[in-house]
């Protein structure tokens, strides 16, 4: 009863005009972000952080939330109706869904997506909205042991799920928690590889390597591949499914609902993965499996609703615990520190009215998206159209002021060209860049926590097995580790492409 | 030679060897604890020992990456390099002309192999006022300005 009444006193915040309007705002940029290839969620809420600066931070983050969910929806248009996957999670819609617009039934797979995404996001941020306030106590219970841990384990569901190999994982993270390290040191306040130039003194600035990782490095990739001129998307008509469609759609979406939102509280994962494992039960499941790949609708809607219910989901380890469960996460965490938000357990006690607020304009969201999707899909369809060579000068020219505005500094319109080429070569050595960005976010408290950890148990980094969730987490981290190198060995194992561009 | 992978092996190495070196005069353990040398010593001999198994995978013959298949060629390397180019431009710039100038000057460098040079400075002037009004005016956010405030 407490959850309901916290929860409609965040409506009545995020229901003021001023919320509102940024709200819409986000959901539309992130419909933007969605469909134009060359950004995706990560870099375009990272683009805009710079222009929340002067806000207030619930509107700043209600804003870059919207940007963050609106993306997933976005993505799924130029995926459905001209195979151009706009993020990395609707590269599994494009399995199903363009074969359907090949069909003449571009408006079904958008449909079913939209009422998906609708369904599962919104059910996602119900769970976060019940489960979430129960989890406090528990959070409140995790020490420097449990937060050490907890972040190796997301650190090794991020080297065994994202990229080619396992070392090329490891090298991603390992540079994250490297680029981390610049700065004040955790505990001593000591300044280290800051070779007495001022700017290095606090550390590198994420927005900055944000925005050259996913964004600079992307326009880079997306100057090589996207100069054709873009295919004429096919007409839109009929949104609903029929009638004999309905049922295995709506099943479809019940399962994505529920595997989203779990995979989602499992730090290190992304989108891509519920969305993959939701295609891949689908399949399974079907009476008829040779369907799947020639525009089966439950291909469509069973990975568009795991993609927006993970959204939801992810937000419980990033508010209760600080830990991103994604790179656009990271970013979203980036963000909230910018604007004086530490996420950890004490968020929901400390700021109740932001952490509710935010919850009731995600409802606001999904229900603007929604309406955004269906009547418009046409709308946007013309916006997938725009030609590449004319979008990327301006997504240039909004990275320089977006970089520039962080500290009023040319020092980070450099750091943009420096990690956007970084980007652009890692890449090019198959060595995936969203680790880097979430564990430079996360290297901070990992060292801050081994160091407290050490200095508890006198040095011995062993003693950190002997707690039960600490070690339960590092068992678990040392199995998933096993599990991809022997995985890797058999040649079995699920090559997911770099996750979240 | 023409590995690109073990390049990007031997760079990597490179700041792990830096790393380790610069971490050196941490304390490493001291008489509270860990110091801030602790973190640093073991990540770079992590970082030290994946590069080598990096460089080592990538001299296996499926997982060469040739020099020819990662720099682009002719007009998309133009395009490339003009992107880098026009932000290095900025920079250089920017602290004399003002945004406004060195905006418009590094959008219609990314657009002239494109459009005409009209529709480049109709688009680039447009887009930077855009910019401009936006941060400026609108979010109060402060942008490089020249000796005229702009």
């Amino acid at each position: 009863m407490d959850a309901f009444n916290l929860l409609m006193s965040g409506f009545e915040i995020a229901l003021t005009w001023e919320n509102l309007l940024y709200c819409l705002i986000g959901v539309s940029i992130g419909m933007m972000v969605g469909i134009l290839p060359g950004l995706g969620p990560s870099a375009g809420t990272a683009l805009l952080i710079p222009m929340t600066f002067g806000m207030d931070p619930i509107s700043a983050i209600v804003m870059l939330s919207g940007i963050f969910y609106g993306s997933m929806y976005g993505g799924t248009i130029t995926t459905v109706l001209v195979n151009v996957p706009g993020e990395a999670a609707s590269v599994i819609t494009s399995l199903d869904g363009y074969p359907m617009a090949k069909q003449g039934r571009a408006g079904v797979a958008l449909g079913i997506s939209a009422i998906g995404s609708f369904i599962g996001g919104t059910v996602a941020i119900i769970g976060v909205a019940v489960v979430a306030p129960q989890l406090v106590k528990f959070a409140l219970a995790f020490g420097p042991p449990e937060f050490f841990a907890l972040i190796v384990f997301g650190m090794t569901m991020v080297v065994g799920l994202a990229g080619k190999s396992i070392i090329r994982g490891s090298i991603a993270v390992v540079l994250g928690l490297v680029l981390a390290m610049v700065g004040m040191a955790p505990g001593s306040g000591v300044v280290r590889f800051s070779f007495g130039i001022p700017h290095l003194i606090d550390g590198l600035n994420f927005v900055t390597i944000a925005m050259g990782l996913f964004g600079l490095s992307e326009i880079l990739l997306g100057i090589e591949q996207q100069m054709k001129k873009p295919e004429k998307p096919p007409v839109v008509k009929g949104l609903f499914p029929s009638r004999k469609e309905l049922r295995p759609s709506l099943m479809s979406i019940g399962r994505g609902t529920g595997l989203g939102f779990f995979m989602g509280l499992i730090p290190g994962t992304s989108s891509v993965v519920p969305a993959l494992m939701s295609y891949s039960i689908e399949k399974r499941i079907s009476k008829d499996p040779k369907r799947f790949g020639n525009g089966a609708i439950e291909g469509v809607a069973g990975p568009e609703t795991a993609n927006n219910s993970f959204c939801g989901g992810a937000l419980i380890p990033l508010f209760l615990l600080g830990i991103p469960s994604s790179a656009t996460m990271a970013v979203l965490l980036g963000a909230f520190i910018l604007h004086g938000l530490q996420p950890g357990p004490t968020l929901f006690v400390r700021h109740p009215d932001f952490v509710w607020a935010v919850i009731a304009s995600m409802f606001i969201g999904n229900l603007l998206l929604l309406f955004m999707n269906l009547p418009m899909a046409k709308m946007w369809a013309k916006v997938a159209s725009v030609p590449f060579k004319l979008l990327f000068p301006i997504i240039i020219a909004i990275s320089i002021v977006g970089t520039y505005s962080i500290s009023n500094s040319l020092w980070d319109v450099g750091g943009l060209l420096v990690f956007g080429l970084l980007g652009y070569f890692l890449k090019k050595a198959d060595i995936p860049v969203a680790p880097v960005a979430l564990m430079f976010i996360l290297g901070d408290l990992m060292e801050k926590s081994l160091l407290q950890s050490l200095a508890l148990y006198k040095g011995d980094f062993f003693a950190i097995f002997t707690r039960p969730l600490s070690g339960t987490l590092l068992a678990l981290s040392v199995l998933v580790i096993t599990l991809s190198i022997v995985a890797g060995f058999k040649s079995k194992k699920d090559n997911l492409v770099d996750v979240e561009a | 030679m023409g590995n690109f992978g073990v390049w990007i092996g031997i760079f990597i190495l490179s700041i792990a060897c830096f790393i380790f070196w610069s971490s050196q005069p941490l304390q490493y353990y001291g008489e509270y604890g860990p110091g801030p040398g602790l973190f640093p010593t073991w990540l770079s001999g992590v970082l030290a020992l994946l590069s080598i198994l990096y460089i080592i995978d990538c001299l296996r013959k499926e997982n060469r990456i040739s020099f020819s298949n990662v720099i682009p060629k002719g007009k998309v390397l133009f395009r490339v390099l003009t992107v880098v180019a026009s932000i290095v431009v900025f920079i250089l710039i920017a602290p004399w002309t003002g945004y406004l100038i060195a905006g418009i000057i590094v959008t219609i460098i990314m657009l002239l192999p494109d459009f005409k040079w009209y529709s480049s400075l109709a688009i680039s002037t447009i887009v930077t006022f855009a910019l401009f009004f936006i941060f400026k005016t609108l979010l109060d956010i402060p942008l490089p300005v020249n000796a005229f405030g702009w």
